[in-house]
Parts: C-alpha cells; sequence; structure tokens
C-alpha cells in the first residue's frame, strides 16, 4: 500500500519543557562546560573539537533524541535539567532556520496521519520506512555526517538491509553512494538560511495574545493567553477562553522558545495536560495544541500579539453564514482599532460585544454576499467567512486515518482517530470552502476482505455525532478467525442534509496495533 | 492485504546492542536433561525463549527433553550435525554460535561473531555444517566501532573447526558481498549461500559464484521475484529450497499492473546441484515457508495464517488447514506421514500429511519461538 502514514520507530516520548516553575536549575547550568566534561571524552579530536557534534543542525527533538541516545545507548550520564539545558543550548547554536522547517512541521506538531509524499520514490523506499521522511528532512549535516548517520544505521540494525524494500536491493551501497549525495546537497550543513537567521532579531513574546483554534470532536475556541517571562527564552502561561459550545477554556503551563522560534509549552487545560508546538513568526504564533498523551486530540491554532503588535484579524468562528439565517459570529483578532466592515449583503443585526482582540456579533447575509470573504477591522483584513445558500458536497477530513488498539491491560493505550465533515458550496467562479459542519457518522466495511473479516464488528465503533472513533481493545480477540487482534479497514461515512438531501462522503480508516514506541519525532 | 500479515518485518528490526532483558520468565525445563536420544527414533529439535533447546520424540510426540542454552535467545536458528548428535546453533541475538551434545546438553562449542574488540559483530541467519561434520560456516556482518562512531565493514565468510571447543576462533576468513543469510552444504561440500542471488562457495578458497540467480533471474515473462528465507530447514529431500513471489506479465510490455503475481518455488538440489524453478499457485496468500513431501516431492505444504498442500506440478491445490495461529515453519517426517508446524507462540502443530487434519499440538516449555528453525532426524 502506498499511502502509508508515518511508520514504526523508537523511544519514548520527553517532554522538553520542565513543569513550571521547576526549571530553575535547568538555567543554572554551563552548558559549554558540562559538553566539555561530559561528551568530550568521546567526542573531541586531538586539537579539542568536537568533531561529530559541531557538524549537525536539527531541531530541539532532533538534539532530544540524539542526546537520550547518548544516553540509553552510551551509558552518557545526565539528570534532566542536564538534558535539557543541554538540548536547549544545542537547538540554540545548531538548529534550524525558520525556512529549513516548511513542510516537514507536521511531525513535529504531530500530525501523524500525515500521508508524506517526497518527490524521490528512492529516498522514500530507503529513508521513510520505518520512521518519517520529515525526520530526515529536519536535519542539516556535511556529507561525512550523512554518510555516518548511514554506518550508524547498519551497523544499529543490521537486519535492515535483509527487510522487504531492504533485500531487494544494494541497500549499503545506494545508501552510501546515491542517498548521501542527495542528502548532502539537499539537506547541507551550511545553509546561508542558517547564518541569515542567526543575524535576525528575536521577537518580543511576553505579553498579552489573542489565539484561536480548532479543535476536531469539539469546534471553534479562543482565548487570551497571557505570558510572562520567568528567564531568558522561559515563559509562564494563563489561557482563559471558550470555546464555541460555551464551555470555558482556563489553563497554565509553561513555555520554551528554542533557536528563537520553536514554541515548546507544557499548559493544564481544564485538568488535561497538553503539548503546544507553535512557530514564532514575528508577532503571530501558529501550530498545534494536543494533548500530550493523546496527540490525536489536538487542535490547530493561530494567535497574534496584542502588546506591541499589529492590528489583525485572525478568524471569523464559525466560518460561514446561511443566507437568510441570523447567526452568532465571533471576529478573532488582535488590536482592533476601528470600524468592522462586513462584505455587501451581510448585515450586523446586533453588535453583542467587542474587545481589541474579539468582536461578537449577529449577522444575517442575502444573496449578494454569496463565496468567501475577509472581514476588515478598521485597517486589519483577514479570516474567512463563506456566505451560502446550498452545500454542494462534502469531504471527510482527515480523508486517510490510522487508529490503534489498545488497553487492555497492556501499556499502550487506544488510540482515537477524530474525523470531520467539511463542506463546500458552488458559486459563480467555481466551488468555494464552507466549513466544517456537523454530520451524521458511521463505519462500513472498506473492501470486500474487511466484510468476510467483520471488521465493523471487532474494531472499533464510531460516535455518530462527534466523528470521534474509538478502537477495540488490543491483544487477540478469541471470537475472530485465527484469533486474530482488532484490526481493521473500515470506510468512514459522513452524511448531512442540505436541504432535505443528503449529502455523503466517505473516508478510510486503519485499525491497527499499538504503537510500541512514541519517539520525540516519529 | 491486512495489516497483520505484514508485521514480521517491522518486528525483525534488530538493534545490535542489547536494549532491554529478555523474557525474565524462568523456564519449566524437563529436568532430564541427560536422557539420550535413542538410535533409530525420529525427534525433532528446536529452541525458543527463554533460552531452551527441546527435543521432541516424534514417535510419540512429546517432549523428551529440554536443555537450557548459555547467553541470550535470538535467532534460535539451528542445524543438526551429520552424525545427528548435536545441535548447532547460532542465538545470542544473531551474535554467538554454539555447538550442544544432544545426549547431555552439553555446549561443546561456542564461537563470538565478533573477532576483535573494537568489532561488533552479527551474523544474520548464515550458518551451516560440513557434510563430515568437521567444519561449520557463517557469514559475518562487522561494524568497526570507534569511540565516536559505527563504521559498517565487508561481510567474511568464516569457517570454524567443529572441534575448536568454547571460545572458538575461526581457522580461514574470507571477504564475502553483502546481504548474505542462510546456507545449507551439498554433498560435495560446496557451501550453498543465500543472498541477492545464490552463490556456490568454495570453502577452501572463498572463491564464489552465482549457482541460482534470484534477484537477477531474468526469466522471461516474469518481473524480478521476491524471496523471504529465514529458515535454512535440512530437508529429508536434501534441497535448499525457496518459495518466491513474482509478477508474471501478460505480454512483452511487461506491464505491472495488470501482471498476475504468483507463489512458486526455487530449489538446489544438494546431492547434484541441479536447479529447478516451478510457479505453483496465484498469489492469493502469505506464506513463510513451503517443504517438499518426502514421499512425493511433487507435493508441497505451505504455511503462514493457513497449512496448504499444493500438486507443483499441476499448479493446484489439494488441500487446506485452519492452523489456529500463525506458524513460520512447516517440516516433515521421514516417511512423509507428518507435517509439523513451528515458528512464533509456544507449541507445535502436527498435521496428517495425507489429509491435513490435525492430530495434535505439543506444548513447548517456556515462551516464544520467534523466528527458530526447526529440525527433524533419525538418530
Ligand atoms: C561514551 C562515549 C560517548 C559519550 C560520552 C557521548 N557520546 Fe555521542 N556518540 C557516541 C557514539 C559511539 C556515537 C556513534 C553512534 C551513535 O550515533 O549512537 C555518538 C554519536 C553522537 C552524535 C552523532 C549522532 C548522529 O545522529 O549522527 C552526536 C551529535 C553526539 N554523539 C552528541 C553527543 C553529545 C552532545 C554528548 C554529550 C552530552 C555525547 N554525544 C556524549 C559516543 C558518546
Ligand atoms: C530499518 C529502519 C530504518 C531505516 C530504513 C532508516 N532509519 Fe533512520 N532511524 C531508525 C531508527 C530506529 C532511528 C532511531 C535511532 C535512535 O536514536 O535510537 C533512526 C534515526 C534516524 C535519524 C535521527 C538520528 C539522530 O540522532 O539525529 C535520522 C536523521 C535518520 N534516522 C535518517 C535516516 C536516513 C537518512 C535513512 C535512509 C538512508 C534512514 N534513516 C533509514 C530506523 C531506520
Amino acid at each position: 500500500m502506498n499511502n502509508k502514514p508515518i511508520a514504526c520507530a523508537t523511544l519514548t516520548a520527553l517532554a522538553l519543557v520542565a513543569s513550571a516553575p521547576g526549571d530553575a536549575a535547568e538555567r543554572q547550568i554551563n552548558v559549554p562546560n558540562l559538553i566539555m566534561e561530559r561528551c568530550s571524552i568521546c567526542h573531541a579530536d586531538d586539537l579539542g573539537r568536537l568533531v561529530r557534534i559541531s557538524a549537525q543542525r536539527k531541531t530541539p527533538e532532533g538534539w532530544l533524541m540524539t542526546v537520550v541516545r547518548m544516553q540509553q545507548q552510551h551509558d552518557l550520564g545526565l539528570s534532566d535539567d542536564e538534558r535539557r539545558a543541554l538540548v536547549k543550548y544545542l537547538a540554540d547554536t545548531q538548529g534550524l532556520a525558520p525556512a529549513e522547517t516548511e513542510g516537514a512541521r507536521y511531525v513535529l506538531e504531530r500530525r501523524l496521519n500525515t500521508v508524506e509524499n517526497f518527490s524521490s520514490e528512492q529516498f522514500t523506499q530507503m529513508c521513510a520506512r520505518c520512521h518519517s521522511g520529515a525526520r530526515v528532512a529536519l536535519q542539516r549535516r556535511t556529507a561525512t555526517e550523512w554518510e555516518r548517520l548511514v554506518n550508524f544505521h547498519l551497523s544499529q540494525f543490521p537486519t535492515l538491509e535483509y527487510q522487504a524494500l531492504g533485500r531487494d536491493r544494494d541497500w549499503f551501497g545506494i545508501a552510501t553512494n546515491e542517498i548521501v549525495p542527495y542528502l548532502a546537497k539537499n539537506f547541507a550543513y551550511g545553509d546561508e538560511q542558517w547564518q541569515k537567521w542567526k543575524q535576525t532579531p528575536r521577537a518580543p513574546v511576553a505579553g498579552e495574545w489573542s489565539l484561536s483554534g480548532h479543535l476536531p470532536g469539539r469546534g471553534d475556541f479562543n482565548a487570551v493567553m497571557s505570558v510572562s517571562q520567568r528567564a531568558n527564552d522561559h515563559y509562564a502561561l494563563e489561557l482563559r477562553g471558550n470555546y464555541a459550545d460555551g464551555g470555558a477554556l482556563i489553563g497554565q503551563g509553561a513555555a520554551v522558545v528554542y533557536t528563537g522560534y520553536e514554541w515548546r509549552g507544557k499548559v493544564e487545560i481544564n485538568g488535561v495536560e497538553m503539548r503546544q508546538v507553535f512557530a514564532l513568526k514575528g508577532d503571530i504564533l501558529e501550530g498545534r495544541m494536543f494533548v500530550a498523551d493523546h496527540d490525536e486530540v489536538g487542535a490547530d491554532v493561530l494567535a497574534a500579539r496584542q502588546d506591541g503588535g499589529a492590528s489583525r484579524v485572525l478568524a471569523v468562528q464559525p466560518s460561514y453564514l446561511k443566507t437568510g439565517t441570523a447567526t452568532e459570529l465571533s471576529i478573532i483578532g488582535s488590536n482592533f482599532d476601528g470600524e468592522l466592515v462586513l462584505p455587501a449583503g451581510i448585515k450586523v443585526e446586533k453588535l453583542l460585544s467587542r474587545t481589541p482582540g474579539r468582536i461578537v456579533i449577529r449577522a444575517l447575509a442575502d444573496k449578494r454576499a454569496l463565496g468567501t470573504h475577509q472581514v476588515k477591522v478598521g485597517a486589519a483584513e483577514g479570516g474567512e467567512l463563506a456566505v451560502f445558500d446550498k452545500l454542494d458536497r462534502i469531504e471527510v477530513v482527515p480523508p486517510y486515518a490510522i487508529a490503534r488498539v489498545g488497553g487492555n491491560g497492556g501499556p499502550a493505550p487506544k488510540v482515537d482517530a477524530r474525523f470531520e465533515a467539511l463542506a463546500w458550496a458552488k458559486g459563480p467562479r467555481g466551488e468555494y470552502r464552507v466549513g466544517y459542519v456537523p454530520a451524521k457518522w458511521s463505519v462500513a466495511p472498506f473492501n470486500e476482505d474487511a466484510k468476510r473479516d467483520r471488521d465493523v464488528e471487532f474494531a472499533g465503533s464510531i460516535d455518530a455525532k462527534t466523528g470521534v472513533f474509538t478502537p477495540s481493545f488490543a491483544g487477540p480477540n478469541p471470537l475472530r478467525h485465527l484469533m486474530t487482534n482488532n484490526a481493521g479497514n473500515l470506510a468512514v461515512i459522513a452524511e448531512i442534509s442540505a436541504g432535505g438531501k443528503p449529502l455523503t462522503a466517505q473516508g478510510q480508516l486503519i485499525v491497527t496495533v499499538q504503537r510500541w514506541n512514541n519517539p520525540p519525532i516519529p | 492485504m491486512k495489516p497483520r500479515t505484514a508485521t514480521l518485518l517491522c518486528a525483525a528490526l534488530l538493534a545490535a546492542a542489547p536494549v532491554h532483558a529478555e523474557h525474565a520468565s524462568p523456564a519449566e525445563l524437563a529436568n532430564n536433561t541427560a536422557a539420550p536420544l535413542v538410535a533409530g527414533r525420529e525427534y525433532m529439535v528446536l529452541a525458543n525463549h527463554p533460552n531452551n533447546l527441546s527435543v521432541i520424540d516424534l514417535a510419540d510426540n512429546t517432549v523428551l527433553k529440554t536443555c537450557a542454552l548459555p547467553d541470550a535467545y535470538g535467532p534460535g536458528l539451528l542445524q543438526i550435525s551429520p552424525d545427528h548428535r548435536q545441535a548447532w546453533l547460532l542465538n545470542n541475538r544473531f551474535g554467538s554460535i554454539y555447538g550442544v551434545e544432544l545426549d547431555s546438553c552439553n555446549v561443546i562449542f561456542s564461537a563470538n561473531m565478533s573477532l576483535a574488540a573494537d568489532e561488533r559483530t552479527k551474523s544474520v541467519l548464515s550458518l551451516a555444517i560440513s557434510p563430515d561434520g568437521k567444519e561449520i560456516y557463517t557469514v559475518q556482518n562487522p561494524s568497526r566501532i570507534y569511540v565516536d562512531r559505527y563504521e559498517v565493514q565487508q561481510p567474511r565468510l568464516a569457517v570454524y573447526d567443529t572441534a575448536s571447543g568454547l571460545d572458538a576462533k575461526p581457522v580461514r576468513t574470507f571477504p564475502m558481498p553483502r546481504q548474505l543469510s542462510v546456507m545449507q552444504t551439498g554433498a560435495d561440500g560446496t557451501l550453498y549461500v543465500a543472498g541477492p542471488d545464490v552463490y556456490k562457495v568454495d570453502v577452501k578458497t572463498g572463491k564464489y559464484e552465482v549457482a541460482m540467480p534470484i534477484l537477477n533471474w531474468n526469466r522471461p515473462g516474469y518481473g524480478a521475484p521476491d524471496v523471504l528465507n529465514a529458515w535454512p530447514v535440512q530437508t529429508i529431500t536434501r534441497e535448499f529450497a525457496f518459495l518466491y513471489t513474482a509478477p508474471k506479465f501478460k505480454d512483452d510490455k511487461q506491464d505491472i499492473a495488470s501482471a498476475d503475481f504468483v507463489w512458486g518455488i526455487m530449489s538446489i538440489d544438494l546431492r547434484t546441484g541441479a536447479v529447478s524453478v516451478a510457479d505453483f499457485a496465484p498469489l492469493t496468500e502469505v506464506y513463510f515457508t513451503g517443504i517438499r513431501s518426502p514421499k512425493n516431492p511433487n507435493h508441497l505444504f505451505t504455511v503462514l495464517n493457513v497449512l496448504r498442500k499444493y500438486d507443483i506440478k499441476e499448479q493446484k491445490l489439494l488441500a487446506s488447514a485452519d492452523v489456529g495461529h500463525a506458524y513460520y515453519q512447516a517440516s516433515v517426517n521421514h516417511d512423509g506421514s507428518r507435517v509439523y508446524l513451528s515458528g512464533t507462540l509456544h507449541d507445535i502443530a502436527v498435521f496428517d500429511a495425507e489429509t491435513l487434519e490435525k492430530i495434535t499440538t505439543i506444548p513447548l516449555p517456556g515462551g516464544d519461538q520467534a523466528t527458530n528453525t526447526a529440525q527433524v532426524f533419525i538418530r
């Protein structure tokens, strides 16, 4: 199967952020001394240069994986504080420029249903079958260091060249003679972008941020995130806001900014521990916030800094209006200054509330407004608001997902899958996106095999209202043929009613076995 | 295809450095480790977790004895000496070879695959014994371990004298190509080694040539085959056999999308060196091993999630049986009346070779067999 999501790998998840305020000890550590003391025994050359360490650049998670391997495989002794301080230092001094992470951030954000698509089929088969290809794309090395990495792989995993996609080719020859030059060219160590980024002044972080987000299975939310600096790059956070369904969103925690832009937060929201993986782009923060031990449960987040930041419109919640139906809309942004201007055909029936980060109105649209629009507040313009009369089709998002059986006394918890129905409408200038709409959810066998093996019965169940699929228990199922486990291949079906006429769409859900290891970069 | 049929390859990713302790549960060892084997009787020998070697008496399908093996388990790949007195094992996480006297359970030979302190060496399923029992062969894949990096080295054929005792060193070594795995010796002493192709190696000089092409088979009308052979069974029919799957093209356009995928068996006759290749079924099910009946070499038993019996010439399915759970390896007894399934969990399933009716299950002391290799012989 080609559309295989990110594959198997090792190492357990480790937090990059200490529990606030327990990171004081971490900041006392003199990392250059620590490196000289702990790493140079193995890594310094005759001139005292740290040859290997200095010829690689990677993300905080990338450094974390390497340093943990030094601990686990090479008996390097480090306290948790020392490890965090070391990773911070290495990511700051030998990190990636923001542009170098473009297109590969989904692994950092733990979007594990992403189906990767690299232009090089050879690279995919050689380097993206055990772990994500993004793990590779998020590193920069000299040719020598890429070559040493290949040698590490085959020495550490001697059966690698005998497995499927290994034994059908001269794996080591191709890795050495073709993949190493490919990597040295496409992911070269001495990139200009990094030099430029090192010279770029760092954006201020402390102050109030206006935050908007969308959590599949629950819906839109917005909040104010107050950020106070505790030490260089270390911040305390407080969040206060609401879900669109009326529920409160309240939380607090801590964040560390690595490499001048890699925001890693650890917050407790309504009693649930969550992680934030954001990129800081000037006065904008963008990324994903997910449940710490259930990374499949997570929200896309976009935030703008209120203090000293620009005036911006970030989002309109909900993102659509049906003509003739008065609807409450929230316009989320920062430093609102000036008049709210809606496109022709949309009337503000009532202004319900207004703060510098949020305007709530009751709006009514007529036919003139059909299509998609940005919203203006003073000089700021942004967000997306679709006006529709009739929905034309829906699609299941994500179109392909993985759920994992779990529990049943085993160490691995179940991994849910969450689906949403994305609606589209037709206008004179073609099709346009309306947004996520409530749907009725069900599952069916994806193919003949799934039907024969009664996967629908065994693999788990979907909540008809929320689109959240909960897989079945782990381990062999005595009721199944060959006592196999509760794996399954299911069609996920969404149905809505558009003007009395049903619209349906289908996605695919693979229910498979537990993920035994949960490395910082899948 | 279901995800569950594809799990082996991911699970078999061997970490060369010890990571976790092996199963800690003590083996319920049969305490008659000194029970001698009886001449003329038929036995099966195999290894399993935590680190057992069990001898099964095939006359009554009972475990005669279980020997505790030294060091760590894995892969438990085993060969029987020509005099049927010793078992030779690749074990200790692919890192050591042992010789075990079956009558006494005594370890009479051991060799670490690493030949130097700065080397870490694994043998990936590669072990064979000479027809006179005087030498054993293995292909070793070394890496040099520097203080701050690893460097992959060229593989080598290592030849050991079986009389070298404990901590043995090779008597000869020769450079070899990569990706070599299972092997067998021919009646004339030729060593056959599977890799991208099957090579025949002169064990005196280290010279090798292709004996049976696999990747480079260039069979008209077919694409390149895929072969998974992790089970060097010393068959009663004396053949070195490989199940293959391959695309069979509809026409000269060699279009892979419209090709039929077939199962076949290719083999080397270890008595003569003759090579044969034959398709026997369309690819509808996954098998890990196949073995010919000694009664009728045109009959083939295949297994993974289901046990099947085929007529090779007629390309016809003769019988099929549910097996309860997956088994990796099929073996047969000398008169061809029984099929034994082993590999994975901790039992052996016994079937009637004629009807494929289940006869019994033999529980093994200890745990999982993983990818071991069982052998059947008459003492
Ligand atoms: C006891 C020896 C030892 C110590 C101490 C040690 N390392 Fe290593 N390191 C190794 C070995 C051996 C390798 C090569 C194998 C590997 O990559 O795991 C390595 C590899 C590396 C690599 C290259 C990894 C790659 O992916 O290519 C980096 C970077 C590194 N070490 C950093 C460090 C840092 C930082 C420290 C100190 C905090 C450290 N090491 C301490 C032995 C050591
Ligand atoms: C057989 C499975 C497998 C294949 C194939 C594979 N990798 Fe890996 N790779 C791993 C595992 C497992 C690790 C984690 C090692 C550790 O840290 O313990 C890893 C780690 C890595 C890392 C992180 C190392 C570090 O410390 O920074 C990079 C980068 C990487 N692989 C690149 C590649 C490239 C490039 C290829 C293709 C040439 C490749 N991998 C092929 C299994 C694989």
